[in-house]
């Protein structure tokens, strides 16, 4: 064993008490943050004005609409005939040290027809990737992962859209995503073409969806954003303190997330709708029709919270049935698996790409060039880190 | 009559084998079953009896026993899309060569464990009533099935003589379970309570 336990035994009782002591010092922080959150209400002009002037200084807040902030909104009825789909996807990055290059996505899918007795319909569709256009980017380097990921976003929103044009002729649909709605390409490369090239075929789908009559959203379990926070704390500001640092802190609700301001929520119960205002949202989502919105969720059931961020675009958030209908859904989903959609569970066991799989897979690899005359190893390295990173046998006397 | 497939092959030895099969199979395997497998590449086939039927969880399902309601698509999910693991097991009481060879005629079995077991993935299937009657013309299996240590015997033989009988006309069925008697008699001459309690499990 490499990892000698026993020398960790103070940090992790530390770690524990560290973590006991900031939840403790969160909860009296919270009284003051839900204060100003009460005090908002219903977002007045002042407030706005501070949104406008905040997104001067890209601003990445939660923009307040007509609901008041602090409001809670209970359960709507569930319809009986709803058609639930979801999508995920998984990735093999292409990894230099192996058998050979390439990369692999894979989507998994699963159509839920709430209130018939069929069995979902389910699929898993694969896609392996090993030419060179695929591999390499011009300037000659390897494909870095964000585009990977990217490339796997664009195929499950791709894969929800087509089964949305399918089943929304039948019932109301609703389409569900493991994630945000908002891509994080904008933040991870500086490589403008692709995120120009990624973000239209993102939306493309979104326009895919949006004219399937189908319902999106995307669900975010344990949510970390602090939007609202970020909100709370402009409203303490004076119009004049607004700048490019003084928004940055979080100042008395520092490290403080939106989940913890939302913890009033009652299960069933939705919180208000914000308009994301990150300038991603702002500047290549809105002008599509597509910018995001969003809402917290508890999806749980008496005595147990379960507290999700539930994302839709703006043809979502403006049109309250279907907005009920992505409410109404979701809780249903969260019945079964107790506090996530059972639909984007499925999605994920269809999507994953196990260890042994992509043992299999890399066989399957090495049948192939064996049998065109190559003779496939993976590096050195490779082959120390399977020789050493399995597990040490014992020294038995 | 054209025998079903009731699953594939997942492990095996000569002594037995275990095959996954899902719910939905049109013919559930059940306890006692006559089933066949192929071996030595389709020139034999294991003939074996069903003792052990298990259907696995995981810790998805034990959610879902929990949940309140649970509507049929739920339900229909678990049971015809995830891998549904019904494992069942198997004892072989005996092979039969040329099996793959064609022709009408039942060839004679050998009531022995088979020289090889069959492999990974082949097909399993329920033994037909022709093929019941012709392996149980004789009991030379019963000794494998008594001595064996993983199956329930006594139980795992009652149920196969149970269906051996009913796989013959209604007017043979009492003579051929009074010779199957008068042979477990000879074979448990010296343990008087266990025949007689096996005895009782299927007499007519």
């Amino acid at each position: 064993m490499s990892l000698e336990l026993n020398k960790l035994t103070h940090q992790v009782e530390d770690l524990g008490k560290a973590l006991a002591d900031r939840a403790t010092e969160f909860e009296q922080r919270l009284p003051a943050a839900k204060a100003v959150l009460d005090a908002i209400g219903t977002a007045d002009d002042a407030l706005r004005h501070k949104v406008v002037i905040a997104k001067n200084f890209r601003w990445a807040g939660a923009i307040p609409t007509e609901e008041p902030v602090n409001a809670a909104f209970s359960l709507p009825p569930h319809p009986p005939r709803v058609n639930v789909i979801a999508g995920d996807g998984s990735q093999i990055h292409p990894d230099r040290h192996g058998i050979a290059l390439y990369y692999l996505i894979n989507v998994g899918s699963i159509v839920f027809r709430h209130g018939l007795a069929d069995a979902p319909v389910v699929r898993s569709q694969p896609q392996v990737f090993y030419e060179e256009a695929d591999l390499y980017e011009e300037d000659g380097g390897l494909i870095p992962s964000a585009m990977i990921d990217v490339q796997r976003d664009i195929a499950e929103l791709g894969e929800l859209a087509r089964l949305a044009g399918e089943e929304a002729k039948a019932a109301p649909t609703v389409a569900l995503l493991d994630n945000g709605l908002l891509l994080y390409i904008t933040l991870q490369t500086p490589n403008q073409r692709l995120i120009d090239e990624s973000l239209r075929d993102y939306l493309a789908q979104l326009d895919r969806l949006k004219a399937s009559g189908a319902a999106v959203a995307g669900v975010v379990d344990r949510p970390r954003a602090a939007g609202v926070i970020r909100l709370l704390r402009l409203a303490e500001m004076d119009e004049g303190e607004i700048g490019e640092d003084t928004l940055r802190s979080l100042g008395p609700f520092q490290h403080m997330s939106d989940g913890m301001l939302f913890n009033f929520l009652r299960p069933g119960e939705r919180s208000a709708l914000f308009l994301n205002a990150s300038p991603a949202n702002i500047d290549r989502y809105g002008p599509r029709g597509h910018a995001i919105y969003f809402f917290y969720l508890n999806a749980g059931r008496p005595g147990k919270d379960a507290l999700l961020r539930i994302e839709v675009p703006e043809w979502i958030a403006h049109d309250k049935d279907k907005l009920d209908l992505v409410h109404a859904a979701i809780v249903e989903q969260c019945r079964v698996p107790d506090g996530f959609p059972y639909v984007l569970m499925r999605a994920h066991e269809l999507a994953v790409v196990t260890m042994s799989e992509r043992r299999d897979l890399d066989q399957m690899v090495v049948g192939a060039m064996i049998r065109r005359g190559l003779s496939p190893h993976i590096s050195q390295k490779a082959q120390g880190k399977a020789w050493t990173g399995a597990e040490k046998r014992r020294f038995r006397k | 009559m054209t025998s079903i497939p009731i699953g594939r092959m997942l492990r095996s030895s000569t002594a037995g084998f275990t095959f996954g099969c899902s719910v939905p199979e049109p013919e559930v395997p059940t306890f006692g079953t006559f089933v066949k497998a192929p071996a030595q590449r389709g020139q034999a086939e294991v003939i074996g009896l069903i003792y052990d039927i298990v259907i696995e969880d995981d810790p998805f399902v034990r959610q879902m026993v929990a949940a309140p309601n649970l509507s049929e698509a739920y339900i229909e999910d678990q049971r015809q899309n995830r891998q549904v693991p019904v494992e069942v097991s198997v004892l072989a009481v005996g092979y039969q060569n040329g099996a793959g060879l064609g022709g009408h005629a039942i060839r004679p079995y050998t009531y022995a464990l088979p020289p090889q077991p069959p492999i990974t993935l082949d097909h399993i299937h329920q033994c037909a009533d022709d093929e019941v009657r012709a392996f149980t013309e004789r009991f030379d299996y019963f000794r494998l099935v008594l001595d064996s240590r993983d199956a329930p015997a006594d139980e795992l033989l009652a149920a196969s003589l149970r269906r051996a009988a009913a796989a013959r006309p209604p007017e043979a069925r009492a003579v051929f379970l009074l010779n199957a008697g008068k042979e477990l008699a000879r074979l448990l001459a010296m343990d008087v309570v266990r025949l007689e309690n096996l005895l009782r499990r299927f007499r007519p």
